[in-house]
């Protein structure tokens, strides 16, 4: 490892100290001989692909999990915390991948959750919770309900709900997943002022960039194995990204290396489709209300031609996943139409949808796109089963047969057709829903939403390749993302969601980032 | 690692030579029987004179050995279909109304229909075929409501088995419906004896071992429900709605057909089981008819596991404890109530065996 240096060893004495530790859940190890100092007053970022082990670990730090082996020392003592509340008592405090807070509560309420018992004193508790704001730079209504509050505001009342409790070691899980640009910079900031006060700041990510900005010290996991560690991150970041994806970093797709924030943004134009500026998709005004008559989705219009790829950008929660919803068929829209080419396609059910020939990337894979307890033959080919069948019985040796054939042709790694959807790794159930999809006989429309949520370098660029490919066919795509930079580098048009309403649209462009960051956060071009 | 708990030891099992599978439940009947064989001993019953009369009522005789089979067939057909709509995430508790109204229609078709002069054995197939078809109904209307208005089937079911005992109770009551004619006061509230074209044939014609059709019937059924879970798209089908309704749904599987095709099945097949009881062993309808073999044949299927042969299984272990206990209580004067208790601990300690195994194979 050419640029990872070693620990100086006039360190400070280490607040958390874990020493080959272990943990293994059932024949899979999850973290293997993984040993890590924390010392108060930095920025320790841990990096890793999904799968990496970077969760167990915060787990095994938070008292979630317990190590099988291996020794973990916290402030000079031996340190086995038997749970989360035995490891908030000694001053561990972990903000997590979810959030925890109870949505028609008002903010001070999910800070006093579990710190109180008998009568609770709001008061007292708001002011604590504005000398924070003051200190920390996290501005918070402390008797807003947090249901009414943006995404990046309640991730800010999961911190304080963690500061509030004065704690030594601060640990984060990929917070940044879900926020805006602007609230990612007011984050980091956060933790460089928590660290200066004297804490240790973990922070988990797998973003470069982020990593450039805050980190004072590194530890890069992969496979659940520390294999790369480094003092001055910003100097070392080519070898630190070589050794968490253990591969040549530039025979990386451009596309994967730009969303990594290995590299500048760049477009990647897919080849022009033959036959260019035929309407294929067509979405006219269309208004979802939910049960509760809000507006979820407001007279959203867009065409997307063949061969096009059109993102769609925003916060989630902006009216995506009503998108995706009425686009497959599972909900009816309030009002407005949906044609592909001249088929009205308003109201149908999925199944008559995916017979049109439009294929579904839906958001949540687990939620909507697999049955994961069934096999992998029977998912890739779950909306085509009645092609395998004699009589009524079905032809497994055939299903079997295609599937593997599938799987080759979109690289689905598993022990084979037959095993179960739930021993393949995310970016594997990802690309069999995508084969799946992707497939269809007569597709002409393929919904993506978020499709890479989740996967690592090589399963981001392999489904990039395939929508391209199919883009080139003269397929009309809708990519429905969160992340800015992958609809800046794959798409050819963005347009942005703003509470249902689209906000304003322009080329996907990387130099008109911050024009539509600012559409994201609701200000009109 | 947050997706960790989804990760269940499916085929960990294998790895084990001693398979607890088979071992453990045995040991938990064993155990519940020693239990059983205490309480009885408490109560000042001689153990031995217990323990014969239990043999005597299950292989004893040829005649008993053949009640304890005829009612295993009926335990296990209710057990067929709670494993089929089981697979489609669906618990029907409806075994006991189905059976009733199964009986009812066996016997209104067996009395009125005017099948007793039909050839081919269709003067018993008929009242079959009109069992068959009031179960289906009755388990199809729990269909209904669940795909209509999402009705929770548990609730469904087990309130429609309760209309079901409760009108067979009616049409026994009423001499306009099912109630034979009155001819004194004493006349008792039972239907007349079925015509004996209408009785489902013994195996061996002899009433001293009166095996009857069931046997093979119900044999023959679950091959065919093994088939229809293991190897046919309707199996799959269920399995996918039954684990994930939305992808299902999304995947173009219809939700409605698929509940309604399991709550069918297996409301026909308790249908078919009230059938059997009627026109194989019981020949009149009165109440009572049902007597919670509805009940017993969930448990079979509940402690099956979702595995035909464990159906089968749990349904000889229950069929042997109904006729063994039947006689205890009759020659060695057990109490009814210690019966049931009994019953009740074999259950209780083999599903806590059921678990037991379930996390064996998590592991």
């Amino acid at each position: 490892m050419s640029g990872a240096a070693t620990v100086p060893a006039e360190a400070a004495e280490p607040l958390l100290a874990l020493s080959q530790v272990t943990k293994r859940f059932g024949s899979f190890t999850a973290l293997s001989d993984v040993s890590l100092d924390l010392r108060p007053g930095e920025v320790h970022c841990i990096l890793g692909e999904n799968g990496a082990g970077k969760s167990t670990l915060c787990n095994l730090i938070f008292g979630v999990h317990q190590p099988d082996g291996g020794a973990m020392r916290y402030r000079g003592a031996p340190f086995s915390p038997s749970g989360p509340a035995a490891a908030l008592a000694q001053g561990i405090a972990m903000v997590h991948q979810h959030f925890s807070l109870v949505g028609d509560m008002s903010v001070v309420d999910n800070v006093l959750l579990g710190r109180q018992r008998g009568i609770l004193d709001r008061r007292q508790c708001a002011r604590e919770l504005e000398k924070l704001a003051a200190d920390y730079g996290l501005p918070l209504d402390p008797f807003a309900k947090v249901e009414d509050l943006s995404v990046g505001e309640r991730q800010r009342v999961e911190i304080v709900k963690c500061l509030i409790r004065d704690p030594q070691l601060f640990v984060l899980d990929e917070p940044t997943a879900v926020l805006l640009p602007d609230e990612i910079t007011a984050l980091l900031d956060v933790c460089r002022r928590v660290a200066s006060s004297g804490r240790a700041v973990v922070l988990v990510t797998h973003k470069l960039a982020e990593i450039k900005k805050v980190a004072d010290r590194v530890t890069v996991l992969r496979a659940g194995r520390v294999v790369a560690t480094s003092s001055e991150p910003a100097k070392d970041i080519d070898a630190l990204v070589r050794a968490m994806i253990q591969g040549n970093v530039d025979a990386l797709d451009t596309s994967a290396a730009s969303i990594l924030g290995l590299d500048t943004v760049k477009h990647v134009a897919h080849e022009p489709a033959a036959k260019s500026r035929v309407e294929a998709l067509q979405i006219d005004g269309l208004t979802v209300k939910d049960h509760q008559g809000v507006t979820r989705l407001d007279n959203f219009t867009l065409t997307v031609d063949r061969g096009e790829i059109v993102g769609v950008a925003g916060v989630e929660g902006n009216g995506q996943s009503e998108l995706t919803a009425v686009l497959s068929g599972m909900m009816a829209p309030t009002e407005g139409r949906i044609y592909l080419g001249s088929s009205d396609l308003t109201g149908r059910s999925p199944k008559e949808i995916t017979a049109a020939g439009v294929g579904i990337v839906p958001e949540d894979r687990h939620a909507t796109g697999c049955v994961l307890a069934m096999s992998l033959a029977e998912n890739i080919y779950l909306n085509r089963l009645d092609e395998f069948t004699r009589f009524g019985f079905l032809r497994r040796t055939a299903l079997e047969r295609e599937a593997s054939a599938l799987m080759q042709r979109f690289d689905v790694r598993a022990r084979g057709p037959a095993s179960s959807f739930l021993s393949l790794s995310g970016g594997n159930q990802q690309k069999a829903v995508l084969a799946r999809e992707i497939t269809l006989p007569n597709l002409s429309c393929l919904v993506a939403a978020q499709p890479t949520r989740g996967l690592d370098v090589g399963a981001v660029a392999a489904v990039y390749n395939h929508i391209r490919a199919a883009c080139t066919r003269g397929i009309a795509v809708l990519l429905v993302s969160s992340e800015l930079d992958e609809l800046l580098t794959v798409a050819d048009r963005i347009v942005v969601l703003y509470r249902g309403r689209i906000m304003g649209s322009c080329a996907a462009d990387p130099a008109r980032r911050e024009a539509i960051g600012a559409m994201m956060a609701g200000h009109a071009q | 690692m947050t997706t960790v708990n989804q990760q269940s030891g499916i085929g960990a099992s294998a790895r084990f030579s001693l398979r607890p599978t088979l071992l453990v439940p045995v040991l938990a009947v064993a155990f519940a029987a020693a239990v059983g064989l205490m309480l009885i001993a408490m109560i000042g019953v001689s153990v031995p004179n217990a323990v014969s009369a239990f043999v005597d009522g299950t292989i004893g005789s040829p005649y008993s050995l053949a009640a304890s089979i005829n009612c295993s067939a009926v335990f296990a057909l209710v057990g067929f279909g709670f494993v089929l709509a089981n697979r489609a995430n669906l618990t029907n508790v409806g075994g006991e109304g189905q059976i009733a109204v199964g009986g009812i229609a066996a016997t209104a078709v067996a009395l009125y229909g005017h099948v007793s002069g039909l050839p081919l054995g269709l003067s018993f197939m008929l009242p079959t075929l009109a069992a068959v078809i009031a179960g289906a109904l009755w388990g199809g209307l729990a269909a209904v409501l669940k795909v209509k208005s999402g009705t929770n089937e548990v609730i469904s079911t087990l309130l429609l088995s309760f209309i079901g005992v409760w009108l067979l109770y009616w049409s026994v009551q009423s001499t306009a419906l099912l109630r034979k004619p009155m001819t004194s006061s004493a006349t008792l509230p039972e239907s007349l004896e079925i015509p004996d074209e209408t009785k489902l044939p013994l195996l061996t014609g002899d009433y001293s071992f009166p095996v009857h059709l069931g046997l093979p019937l119900t044999l023959v059924l679950a091959v065919v429900v093994w088939l229809i879970l293991s190897r046919t798209i309707l199996g799959v089908r269920l399995r996918a709605v039954g684990l994930n309704p939305v992808a299902a749904n999304r995947a173009g599987i219809s939700y409605a057909k698929t509940v309604m095709f399991a709550l069918l099945s297996a409301g026909a097949l308790g249908g078919l089981a009230g059938a059997l009881m009627l026109l194989g062993e019981q020949y009149t309808l009165k109440d009572g008819f049902s007597s919670g073999y509805g009940f017993d044949g969930l448990v079979a299927g509940l402690l099956s596991r979702g595995s035909i042969p464990g159906v089968i299984a749990a349904s000889l272990l229950f069929g042997f404890m109904r006729s063994g206990g039947i006689n205890m209580e009759m020659v060695a004067a057990v109490p009814t109530a210690l019966v049931v208790v009994i019953q009740g601990l074999i259950v209780i300690t083999l599903a806590g065996a059921t678990l037991f195994i379930e996390k064996w194979e998590r592991r």
